[in-house]
């Protein structure tokens, strides 16, 4: 198998993202928040919402339900703040966890008060793979270890990384994610473990 | 099986179970071992380290400004009532001497609270009659309902941000208090009237004040709840009807937060 030259650009990177990066900066509102600083969580708002707010769209598709975890993710930055030294991560992986467990428990909620709604929900959150179009990816605020990530990602034909992607971001099941894209369950596994098996290859090159 | 020395495939199962295809039994096996066996676990932490990148590569869009309305709001809220914890525990260092303690505000409420409820059981005791004691206990759930709750928060502001009117609604009570803060005095043919501003929709007459400092009217909760922001204008004598609107200037303004806690 041939190596694309993946170490040389993802040094470039590291030395690029040593100083003065925008995580030195996110971290150091971080730090203002959990001391209590609301002008400092306006500031990281203003500064990460759109990317958040991204993530929970892709994750619950309704910009209502989205707007919704959108609000408990930074009552729960306001709150936890004082957490994040602890966590070792860098801050836009604490921020985009924070932002998916709270779409997913949106995801919960929902289904719970509408459980005799199930079948629109589905409907509501059903994709399309259509044709062989990328869904696009983007790399602004992201970690080094998320842009590793999204270079091993690129290598995926569109419709393996569009599976993996939504496995992970909406917590789905081969069976669940067969019916949300309605592909045949086979189809969806033969996906599933070819993708992860050439990001595992490839993964392995930036340990 | 030590799964460690089956390199890969323990990369394969932890992969998997950071996506969330690895389900069922097979997860709950991989959890155990992840457990017992160190190098089982640090796989396991390295692919869930990996894996949440997906997070930060989503494509951004600008969430509706609401949103952020709607946590400024919490966020205020929250610090008021830190704010109003801490001003309850500072009385008794502040006073060393005493004269700390009475003017707690939580006791008072519980002491009142206690009272009604010695005052009931007196009543039950006196009464002695059994079959009376549902109807004892809905009267002292009446009188507990009437221990009054700040359930709403405004701070009017005038045009220079200065804080003019305190304004708290106690639901229980159906009471609005309003406190003048500034020193703004309307002139005697003049009066100050409160609207309740709806989100859509025309403002709405809440009242309109006396000259007194600290005043009170008479309001629903339907006339407060999910109205965002009060405002005080400057009216004729009297105030003018509801449907008119304000007809003179807006004086104080300010956002209605209602309390969590």
């Amino acid at each position: 198998m041939s190596a694309p030259p993946l170490g040389m650009a993802a040094q470039l990177h590291a030395q690029c993202a040593m100083p003065d990066t925008p995580d030195d900066a996110l971290m150091a509102l971080i730090d203002r928040i959990a001391r209590q600083d609301a002008a400092a969580l306006k500031a990281l708002y203003d500064l990460t919402s759109g990317k958040l707010y991204g993530l929970a769209l892709r994750v619950l598709r309704r910009n209502e339900w989205a707007e919704d975890a959108l609000q408990d993710t930074f009552l729960q930055i306001w709150r936890t703040a004082t957490d994040y030294r602890a966590s070792l991560s860098p801050p836009m992986a604490w921020l985009g966890l924070i932002v998916r467990s709270r779409s997913l428990d949106q995801l919960r909620r929902r289904r719970a008060e509408r459980d005799h709604l199930t079948d629109e929900i589905d409907d509501a959150m059903a994709d399309t793979l259509e044709g062989d179009s990328p869904n696009p990816m983007d790399t602004s605020l992201a970690s080094q270890q998320a842009w590793a990530l999204h270079q091993c990602l690129s290598r995926l034909e569109n419709k393996q990384r569009e599976v993996v992607s939504l496995a992970y971001l909406r917590d789905l099941s081969h069976g669940e994610l067969a019916q949300q894209l309605q592909l045949p369950l086979g189809t969806v596994k033969t996906w599933i473990r070819r993708g992860l098996d050439q990001l595992r290859t490839c993964m392995a090159r930036f340990a | 099986m030590k799964l460690h020395h089956h390199p890969e495939l323990l990369d394969r199962l932890a992969a998997a179970h950071a996506l969330g295809t690895l389900r069922g039994g097979a997860r709950r096996r991989f959890e155990a071992l992840a457990r017992e066996e160190p190098a089982v676990r640090a796989a396991a932490l390295i692919w869930q380290g990996r894996v949440a990148g997906m997070n930060e590569l989503q494509m951004p869009q600008a969430p509706a400004a609401a949103v952020w309305t709607r946590i400024d709001n919490l966020v205020r809220a929250d610090q008021d009532s830190r704010a109003m914890a801490m001003a309850r525990r500072a009385p008794s260092v502040q006073t060393p001497a005493g004269g700390g303690w009475w003017r707690n505000l939580t006791l008072w409420r519980g002491a009142t609270a206690a009272g009604a409820l010695a005052t009931v059981l007196a009543l039950v005791t006196a009464v002695g009659l059994r079959d009376q004691l549902g109807a004892e206990i809905g009267a002292l759930q009446a009188r507990l309902a009437t221990v009054p709750t700040v359930e709403y928060v405004a701070v009017l502001n005038d045009d220079s941000a200065s804080p003019s009117m305190l304004v708290t609604f106690d639901p229980n009570n159906r009471r609005l208090t309003l406190q003048r803060v500034g020193d703004f005095q309307e002139s005697a043919d003049k009066s100050l009237q409160l609207w309740a501003l709806p989100p859509s929709g025309a403002p709405r007459s809440l009242g309109v004040l006396g000259q007194e400092r600290l005043l009170r009217l008479a309001a629903a909760e339907g006339d407060v709840r999910e109205v965002p922001t009060l405002a005080i204008s400057l009216e004729p004598k009297g105030g003018v009807p509801s449907e008119t609107g304000p007809t003179g200037p807006v004086l104080f303004k300010g956002p209605l937060i209602q309390k969590m806690l």
